[in-house]
């Protein structure tokens, strides 16, 4: 594979979580604006963990997750009763506060001689993990595929299993989800945090692939492409999101010839598609019919 | 004492424009309870056009305007027939989503179009303002202010002095109600478009003739500013709009004079998420906050 | 006066109306019954042209109507009190009305004027109401305003969904005594009821519906001699 090769197929990988992550907010009838917040935060967490402060790597990924999940934890506990548009624009405000806030933290500490750590607007430079262990892009590609292949597991896993099918039905008719004794709120906020755990995987994993971060990065863009990517993919399950990645920058970033006119070509086709498929490629009543030609084959 | 009101006069006089890109966002979402991210971008593209006009042809202001609000329209109507109207009634995430793609092509339509980053864009006024007491008056500021309060009193007779006003009312209501009054809520839904295009298109014109520039991240920020105004107030409620634009033309200069630049945006967010976290219907929105939100997740 | 033959709706592949016939004579009351889910209300709006049916046809006066508009079924002279009335909760009374005059309020500014007048004749407590917003009225009001709304489009046919839904008997009467007058005046009445005693004191025809299909018609001196559907849809002895 060629240098080039490698580091779109890792970007795909990476904006894959932020997908998958925003895909699991939508299967229990919600939307989010602001899932680079998550990504942002495991970023930084990871980045600091490794940079700043001497930890392995694998502790670092942990530590940026589950920060990550603490924090869509504690904004989903508040902003738990908001539904519909209400949520979705309570999301983009957590994440465009801590997009700005981030502009704003100094915490510079000397490493080996020099200052490292989150420089405001500046950025995050010098995370250096993969340049001091000798990692190169190539293994790091499979370190990416290899955890993004483990969530997607955990995720297929989940949805064949009783909670799947409880995550989904608060998703479709939260009062019907009620009335079958399911706590629909504890679903969103196990959903909720568990998107954030996704996300923050991804970001720790960016901080340490692209070696410098900035707040920036993380800004609503983001956090909507990967929320399109979902939509795109199929709502029905959780290889949809993949999918809607792998269109986008997979095929489109390969045709040369539409490069500078990508997004109106993108754009269309997306329009398209959302007119013929409302719900996505894999929508449930897809996803369904698949798996029973499956079984009787 | 002196600051704190001159400030608070510039705070109303901005937010007067953010009303009115709140009030397109209301218009819209009343009347077919989905939203459409491409609001600020359309404006944006409105606005290219007209800096086009003025920088290939110098065109008088008077152009520019009339070139920036037909433009948005004419964007505007594109974004309703392809993320709208297209798709089926439902499917409100689809929309959305739809509407987000088609901002992305309207923001690559904008850098071909014109290639540069920053645009100039021409000024109202050669003077600078007017002085009464110890209060400076700016000129932009006193135009979009007064646009404003005029396109609120025009949007006010509309909607409750004409036929189209009545049906506009009834389809946001209940769409199946006024079907049966022989009202085509998919006629009224382009209309509505189409208004809010015209005061989207208008408040864009008077925000850039105060900055005399115009660069393509127009379009994600009148989206936001819209946004966050519209919730602010309350969804689909036109007082709601008003109030909501005001409050956060007023908090952004507060914390920009008494703060700095710096917090002039996270104020804006923090406030808006306070809101929401106490009074989900917003400000003005009281109980209506249940139903819209029902209303939007049938996807 | 209104003639539907072989009606058949679907929505999706469920086809909810499997070839309906029937007709409403000018001057009538013409009653639907049926229990829950056969069809009754997929009939009105097929044929006020709010559904498209599959096929079949729907006329008025020997005007095919079949799948136009509802403004066209409504110049027609079809009008439709839909099923929970439906009012325009955040309007006041008299703009409800407007709206129910909708397809000629810019033409017929006067005759509107004047048919507002005349509701208010009709429903002297609409008109003590009329800046009162009609989310406040009391359900009685409401259906009465639902009434008077689709009385502004002057129909010949006036459809009624379900109108005693949810209301005081003592409002059912009335609300049945405005049917009768209603009648009395010209008007032909479609009257969908699930309170079928009622129904059949006042009206001159009936149709049974069940599964989208007619299964029985006649006068309502007729029913009395049929066992099977006095148990099944009116429980005891018509009196």
């Amino acid at each position: 594979m060629s240098e080039y090769a490698i580091s779109v197929a890792s970007n795909m990988g990476m904006i894959a979580f932020v997908a998958l992550s925003a895909y699991v907010i939508l299967v229990v009838g919600e939307i989010s604006f602001g899932q680079q917040a998550y990504f942002g935060i495991g970023a930084y967490m990871s980045g600091a963990a490794t940079a700043m402060w001497g930890w392995p790597f694998g502790l670092a990924l942990a530590v940026g997750s589950l920060s990550a999940a603490a924090a869509a934890f504690a904004i989903g506990a508040l902003t738990i009763r908001l539904r519909g548009l209400y949520f979705a624009i309570s999301t983009l405000c957590f994440a465009e506060m801590l997009r700005l806030w981030l502009n704003s933290v100094h915490v510079r500490v000397e490493v080996d001689g020099e200052m490292v750590g989150p420089d405001g607007a500046e950025g995050f430079g010098d995370i250096r993990w993969i340049f001091e262990n000798d990692v190169t892009p190539l293994e790091f590609m499979f370190i990416i595929y290899g955890l993004l292949g483990a969530v997607l597991a955990f995720l297929l896993l989940v949805e064949r299993s009783r909670l799947g099918a409880a995550l989904r039905m608060v998703g479709q008719d939260p009062l019907l989800a009620r009335s079958q004794g399911i706590d629909a709120s504890a679903c969103k906020l196990l959903a909720v945090m568990f998107a954030g755990l996704i996300a923050g995987l991804g970001g720790g994993l960016y901080a340490h692939f692209a070696t410098y971060i900035e707040p920036n990065v993380f800004n609503v863009m983001l956090g909507v492409h990967g929320l399109a990517y979902g939509l795109i993919g199929g709502l029905g399950t959780a290889l949809g999101p993949i999918i809607g990645v792998v269109l986008d920058i997979g095929f489109l970033e390969g045709i040369r010839a539409i490069q500078g006119y990508r997004m109106i070509v993108f754009g269309g086709l997306v329009a398209i598609l959302l007119i013929v498929m409302p719900r996505g490629i894999l929508d449930e009543t897809r996803v369904y019919r698949i798996k029973r030609w499956m079984r009787r084959t | 004492m002196v600051d704190f009101i001159q400030t608070t006069i510039d705070g109303l006089s901005i937010g007067s424009a953010y009303s009115l890109i709140a009030l397109g966002f209301t218009l819209v979402f009343g009347v077919m309870r989905r939203i459409n991210l491409s609001y600020g971008p359309s404006i944006m593209l409105g606005a290219f056009a007209g800096t086009w006009i003025f920088v290939t042809l110098d065109a008088q202001p008077w152009l520019v305007a009339a070139v920036t609000v037909a433009g948005t329209v004419a964007v505007g109507v594109y974004v309703e027939r392809v993320c709208f109207w297209a798709i089926r009634r439902d499917a409100a995430i689809a929309s959305m989503v739809s509407s987000f793609v088609i901002w992305m092509q309207l923001e690559e339509v904008a850098t071909i179009l014109l290639p540069g980053r920053t645009y100039p864009f021409p000024e109202l006024f050669r003077t600078g303002g007017v002085e009464i007491g110890p209060y400076f008056f700016r000129m932009e500021y006193v135009t979009t202010l007064t646009v404003a309060i005029l396109v609120l009193v025009m949007l006010r007779l509309l909607l409750f002095k004409t036929r189209f006003g009545l049906a506009l009312r009834a389809v946001s209501e209940n769409p199946a109600a006024a079907a049966y009054m022989g009202i085509r809520p998919g006629r009224v839904i382009f209309r509505a478009f189409v208004l809010a295009s015209l005061i989207g298109g208008i408040a864009g014109y008077l925000l850039l003739a105060a900055d005399q520039q115009v660069t393509p991240y127009f379009g994600l920020w009148a989206t936001f500013k819209g946004l966050i105004a519209m919730m602010l107030g309350g969804m689909g409620s036109i007082p709601g709009a008003v109030v909501g634009g005001l409050i956060l033309g007023v908090i952004e200069s507060q914390t920009q004079w008494y703060l700095g630049n710096a917090y002039k945006d996270l104020s804006s967010y923090l406030v808006l998420f306070m809101v929401l976290v106490l009074r989900p219907g917003g400000l003005l929105g009281q109980g209506i906050a249940e139903r819209e939100a029902q209303a939007f997740r049938r996807i | 006066m209104l003639e539907v033959r072989d009606l058949v709706t679907a929505y999706g592949t469920i086809e909810a109306l499997k070839g309906v016939t029937l007709s409403a004579k000018q001057g009538e009351i013409t009653c639907i019954l049926g229990p829950n889910g056969a069809g009754k209300t997929t009939l009105m709006y097929s044929i006020a042209c709010i559904l498209k049916p599959v096929s079949g046809s729907v006329k008025v006066n020997d005007t095919e109507i079949t799948g136009t508009s509802a403004p066209h079924a409504l110049r027609c002279g079809i009008a439709l009190v839909p099923e929970n009335r439906l009012v325009f909760h955040s309007m006041s009374v008299e703009e409800n009305l407007m709206a129910g005059a909708y397809t000629r309020l810019s033409s017929d500014r006067a005759g509107v004027q004047a048919d507002i007048d005349n509701a208010y004749a009709r429903f002297p407590s609409l008109k003590d109401r009329r800046a009162q917003i009609a989310g406040t009225l009391s359900g009685g009001e409401q259906q009465m305003l639902a009434v008077a709304r689709a009385m502004m489009s002057r129909p010949k046919i006036l459809m009624m969904d379900e109108p005693s839904l949810g209301l005081a008997p003592l409002i059912v009467a009335e609300i049945f005594s405005i049917i009768r007058q209603l009648n009395d005046e010209g008007v032909s009445i479609v009257l969908v009821e699930q309170n079928a005693h009622k129904a059949l004191q006042i009206a001159n025809r009936f149709y049974l519906l069940d599964q989208g299909r007619v299964t029985f018609s006649g006068t309502p001196g007729e029913i009395g001699e049929d066992d099977f559907i006095q148990r099944a849809y009116l429980g005891s002895k018509v009196a």
